[in-house]
């Protein structure tokens, strides 16, 4: 029986991973810093511990996981800046120390296409080898460049641990509480006049797919995940059957800027997001994994609003 | 941002309807209908409809359309006129005047995905970012672009210099080596004089981020109105492909030699339209 550890098990991600991994017969344990509030998969046995603690080493110590999905990366702002770097960056690091020196075979690490960065000159689509122009327009994603530029050293460095990173687009459904699936569901959304870049957005069942075939393979390196195809923005906006209201850059950027404490589940940098297209290929992962996206974009959207 | 049904069918034009219905269905679309760019055959038909009454105010006359071949082209025209008409006159002459419609892709300058609005209507119509990496993504998928080498150096220069090619780049000549694909000159008269700039105001350019800022000829006369084309006629010749061969990455100088050849084209292009023409309006 094969033993997989996951990180950010109070998380609706790797809650469905653990489902899919326990459903067929794996030992699956769970770690998070966070309590976990919500149900978890029969059979999974979850522990609540600091990734950068020493408890952490205690439980990989005790179930030996052969595989480690290290999907406990901290993407809500509403978590300090430097609490975040602690989780992120020292955190993950710790992770990924652990598993070289406790022999896992398999590592995936859970990264965003966010660090591409929404550019002006953004060309189309953006592969894996792409300049990461995020960190250089956001300080708040400084964090998210550093945990893959860590995780892909790795790859390298240490070749026994077979590690892959894995660059997702939106990741939406009915159970994923992230930036992106939130907004969906609201009843009125804002919307930036004028622009409508193009979106992808990867339903949670086919990153579950994702996660669990990259956990199974092969190859090693770094992934994008891109769902089946790309929508203008507005359009998923149109999909949700929610009420539109256009809003102009200046006032949107302006009332971030002015009320950050109110709107800190929507942290300004996103805004770019709103304004200039990031459109990544998948087609590494889809050759080197035999991943096949099978949920369409109008599907994503309407399962992200109803809601599990 | 949707239109209603009746406003649509008003604007939308059938035999551009028809025209993009042929080209879409050789565009790679996902099931919602969108390429990756954001080209959308429905809202390229009602901004090409659009874009038509543009075309027939400039009322082009068209030579020599038929040199377009099927498949991967870079087509490479003058750039002139202060607002890229000739981009949209090009574009709407392939897609209408020819026996076979054919959907250009233009490279677009790079401040365009700034622009609210523009940038929607200029994605779905199938317009892209100027970049190297977009325009040999579409060649190898075997799409035409329409591009243009002398960049805003040459719609934005002043009437003392009209018909003066200035400097082309070399990126598209390194880019049709690279993915084998002809590059069709094709020379236009008629947009130098739509807009006639008298000079260009380079403080307020860069105080406004744009890439200049002409000062129409006709200012005094018609104040804001001056910013305005004239109903110049456009005369449009497209020249014979050239085909050109030798590593994509060879020396700048050796490049610079193919690129001279595109730039004698498209001049003895220009120079045929000139001699063509009886008036800046006929």
């Amino acid at each position: 029986m094969t033993t997989t550890l996951i990180t950010g098990i109070a998380g609706s991600l790797a809650q469905l991973c653990a489902a899919r991994l326990a459903a067929r017969g794996d030992e699956v344990i769970g770690v998070d810093y966070r309590p976990v509030h919500r149900l978890i998969p029969a059979g999974v046995r979850c522990y609540r511990a600091n990734y950068n603690k020493t408890r952490i080493e205690d439980i990989v110590r005790r179930h030996r996981p052969r595989r480690v999905l290290h999907l406990g990366r901290v993407g809500n702002l509403k978590v300090q800046a430097n609490k975040r770097f602690d989780l992120n960056v020292v955190g993950s690091a710790k992770i990924m120390e652990l598993c070289v020196k406790h022999g896992v075979e398999r590592l995936v690490v859970l990264s965003t296409y966010h660090i591409y960065g929404a550019h002006p000159h953004n060309h189309i689509p953006i592969y894996e080898d792409d300049p990461l122009r995020a960190s250089a327009t956001y300080p708040q994603l400084a964090d998210a460049v550093q945990l893959d530029n860590m995780a892909a050293t790795w790859v390298f460095r240490h070749r026994k641990l077979r590690t892959v990173v894995l660059r997702p687009c939106n990741v939406v459904g009915p159970n994923i509480r992230n930036a992106v699936s939130t907004y969906l569901r609201q009843p009125a959304l804002f919307y930036l006049l004028g622009f409508s870049p193009m979106w992808q957005l990867v339903h949670e069942e086919d990153m579950v797919d994702a996660v669990v075939r990259a956990a199974d393979g092969d190859a090693v390196g770094i992934y994008n995940v891109a769902g089946v195809g790309a929508l203008p923005y507005v359009r998923a906006l149109e999909l949700t059957g929610a009420r539109l209201v256009p809003v102009p850059y200046l006032l949107a950027h302006t009332a971030l800027r002015l009320g950050a404490g109110l709107f800190q589940a929507f942290p300004g940098y996103l805004l770019d997001f709103l304004r200039y297209p990031v459109v990544i290929s998948d087609a590494a992962f889809r050759r080197d994994f035999g991943h096949q996206p099978a949920m369409g974009l109008e599907q994503a959207v309407r399962d992200t609003v109803r809601r599990g | 941002m949707r239109l209603s049904a009746r406003v649509r069918q008003t604007i939308i034009d059938p035999e551009v309807a028809r025209a993009i219905d042929q080209v879409a269905a050789d565009e790679q679309l996902n099931a919602l209908g969108y390429d990756p760019w954001g080209f959308d055959a429905e809202s390229a038909k009602l901004y090409f409809s659009l874009a038509k009454r543009i075309y027939q105010y400039f009322r082009p006359h068209l030579v020599g359309l038929e040199h377009l071949p099927t498949g991967r082209v870079l087509v490479v025209p003058n750039h002139s006129g202060q607002l890229p008409f000739d981009a949209l006159v090009v574009s709407v002459a392939c897609l209408i005047g020819g026996e076979r419609p054919r959907l250009l892709r233009a490279m677009a300058e790079r401040w365009f995905p700034t622009l609210p609005l523009v940038n929607v209507a200029f994605s779905r119509s199938g317009v892209v970012l100027g970049d190297p990496i977009n325009c040999r993504n579409l060649l190898e998928a075997n799409r035409g672009i329409l591009v243009f080498p002398e960049g805003t150096r040459g719609s934005g220069k002043t009437f003392a210099h009209r018909y003066q090619l200035a400097d082309f780049g070399r990126g598209f000549v390194r880019l049709a080596l690279q993915t084998d694909t002809p590059i069709v000159p094709v020379g236009i008269v008629g947009a130098e004089e739509s807009i006639i700039s008298i000079a260009n105001l380079k403080p307020l350019a860069e105080l406004l981020r744009m890439p200049y800022m002409p000062v129409p000829a006709l200012l005094p006369l018609l104040g804001p109105l001056a910013f305005l084309p004239l109903p110049t006629r456009f005369h449009i010749h497209v020249g014979e492909p050239l085909h050109f061969a030798g590593p994509f990455d060879d020396e700048d100088e050796v490049i610079d030699q193919k690129v001279a050849v595109v730039q004698k084209a498209v001049a003895e292009l220009i120079d045929r339209g000139r001699r063509a023409r009886t008036g800046w309006f006929a």
